[in-house]
């Protein structure tokens, strides 16, 4: 328990966490061969140009379909400093905490700036559950999907700048710095591709370096977009500036989500376009609603509270459970590889 | 709206105070709406204060005495109504709990939350 009277960590390390978990986990099945085997996680980009399109809801609710459908363990990775997913997973005071105890992003990106080597998994939180049945499964010694988390912090951002300042005046440029943030991160990261499924990289909505270092370690890109004109232009930016920058080939790489959905005419026509005449080429996940049950599930009460997933999602549980169906498929698209269902 | 020639001033307010009478009594959210409009001080018959009661106000306050006279006298069904839709608790986390262990959790969690998102600064 911390001074604050808030246990944030129940195992010792996110190493520990995952390989645990491991055992029920490896359940990747080759297409071609028919083998079960353990597939390397793919990292996932929650990105876009444009702010307030759903990103952080996006990627709670991926974490949490994928943990609960699927029995994924997952990582999500918070690089937005206005921490909105690892306020929805550990809460406030669970962020804080978090940061009093040393884990965070803000704080392996001062390991960077120190020059030490490159490891995260000691700063990663390893339980970021919230779901009532993933916690009693692990309770009972039968994990059936995870979610660990190294947890964001406005510190972030000023750490970042700190460091751009220092950068830029050693005659370094933002792309000189984006690429040893990445080449830092692909080595601290590299010994948890084997004990996570998925992981889950939530991008803050502009290219600082460190946000281009997440979108360079990424294999997908998921990007939530809303119905209306000025979304759908900031969709055209992103997909340039990556398709530019990072990769040529994003149309195969790019699952897109419409999130926020009101249902009026005008909404239905924009979304009908983004699909077949803007972003055709892209796979779309399932429309989410607007709907304060997706604004209550966001909120967690406490770090100690738990809900059942029908608890938590309400009237969008369907929505969740599309979404995780629909990119799993993707991920069997990109990956040859298959995950069984292990819950309906 | 044109006025009817057939209504004194008065006559005519009335019916609007009248709807207006009607409705608080059948809405205590809109009666305590414009109760704080107009900064008074009222008392809300028991069935009512489920409806009416701010945990987050109440314990921004900063009073733990006057937080806990308001739920205390309440049903556990109706502090469970108001953790749920204060977003304070969920099913899980109440089950098997007393009326005073409800209390005090809806408390302790109410403070977390306005400790967090209150500016320290204004």
């Amino acid at each position: 328990m911390t001074a604050s009277g808030v246990q944030v960590n129940t195992l010792t390390s996110a190493t520990a966490a995952a390989s645990e978990g491991s055992q029920v986990q490896r359940m990747a099945v080759d297409w071609r061969s028919g083998e079960t085997r353990r597939t390397p996680a793919v990292m996932s980009a929650i990105a876009n140009l444009k702010g307030g399109v759903g990103k952080s809801t996006t990627t709670v609710m991926l974490a949490d379909g994928l943990s609960y459908f699927y029995g994924m363990t997952v990582l999500v990775i918070d690089l937005d400093p206005q921490a909105n997913s690892s306020q929805m997973l550990l809460t406030e005071r669970g962020v804080q905490a978090a940061s009093d105890q040393g884990k965070g992003a803000h704080h392996l990106l001062a390991e960077f700036v120190a020059g030490r080597p490159a490891s995260a998994a000691p700063f990663i939180m390893p339980n970021a559950v919230s779901l009532e049945e993933l916690r009693v499964a692990e309770e009972q010694d039968e994990r059936r999907g995870w979610i660990s988390i190294l947890p964001s912090h406005p510190q972030l951002r000023l750490r970042e700048m700190g460091l751009e300042e220092d950068w830029y005046s050693r005659t370094g440029t933002p792309t000189s710095l984006a690429k040893s943030l990445t080449d830092y991160f692909r080595t601290a990261f590299a010994p948890l591709e084997t004990l996570y499924d998925v992981i889950l990289i939530d991008c803050p909505p502009h290219l600082s370096p460190l946000a281009r270092a997440g979108l360079a370690l990424s294999n997908v890109y998921i990007t939530p977009t809303i119905a209306d004109s000025v979304s759908t232009w900031g969709t055209k930016q992103f997909s340039e500036w990556i398709g530019t920058h990072v990769a040529p080939d994003l149309a195969e790489r790019n699952f897109v989500l419409i999130t926020r959905f009101r249902d009026t005419r005008y909404a239905r026509q924009v979304a009908s376009d983004l699909r077949d005449v803007y972003l055709k080429d892209r796979w779309f996940g399932p429309t989410i609603p607007e709907s304060v049950h997706v604004l209550n599930a966001m909120d967690r009460p406490a770090y100690d509270s738990y809900n059942t997933f029908r608890g938590k999602y309400g009237g969008v549980k369907q929505d969740v459970r599309r979404l995780a169906e629909r990119f799993s498929d993707f991920l069997a698209q990109r990956t040859g590889s298959t995950w069984q269902k292990i819950r309906d | 709206m044109a006025e009817d020639p057939r209504l004194t001033p008065a006559d005519y307010l009335d019916r609007f105070f009248d709807e207006l009478r009607l409705e608080v009594r059948s809405n205590p959210k809109l009666a305590a709406r414009l109760v704080k409009a107009l900064g008074g001080n009222v008392v809300f018959a028991d069935e009512a204060k489920a409806d009416v009661a701010n945990p987050y106000a109440l314990a921004a306050s900063g009073s733990k005495s006057r937080f806990y006279s308001v739920f205390a006298t309440m049903k556990p069904s109706q502090v469970k109504r108001v953790m749920r839709e204060n977003n304070l608790a969920t099913s899980v986390d109440m089950a098997g709990k007393n009326v005073s262990q409800l209390i005090d959790m809806m408390f302790e969690r109410a403070t977390s939350k306005v400790s967090e998102r209150r500016s320290s600064v204004f």
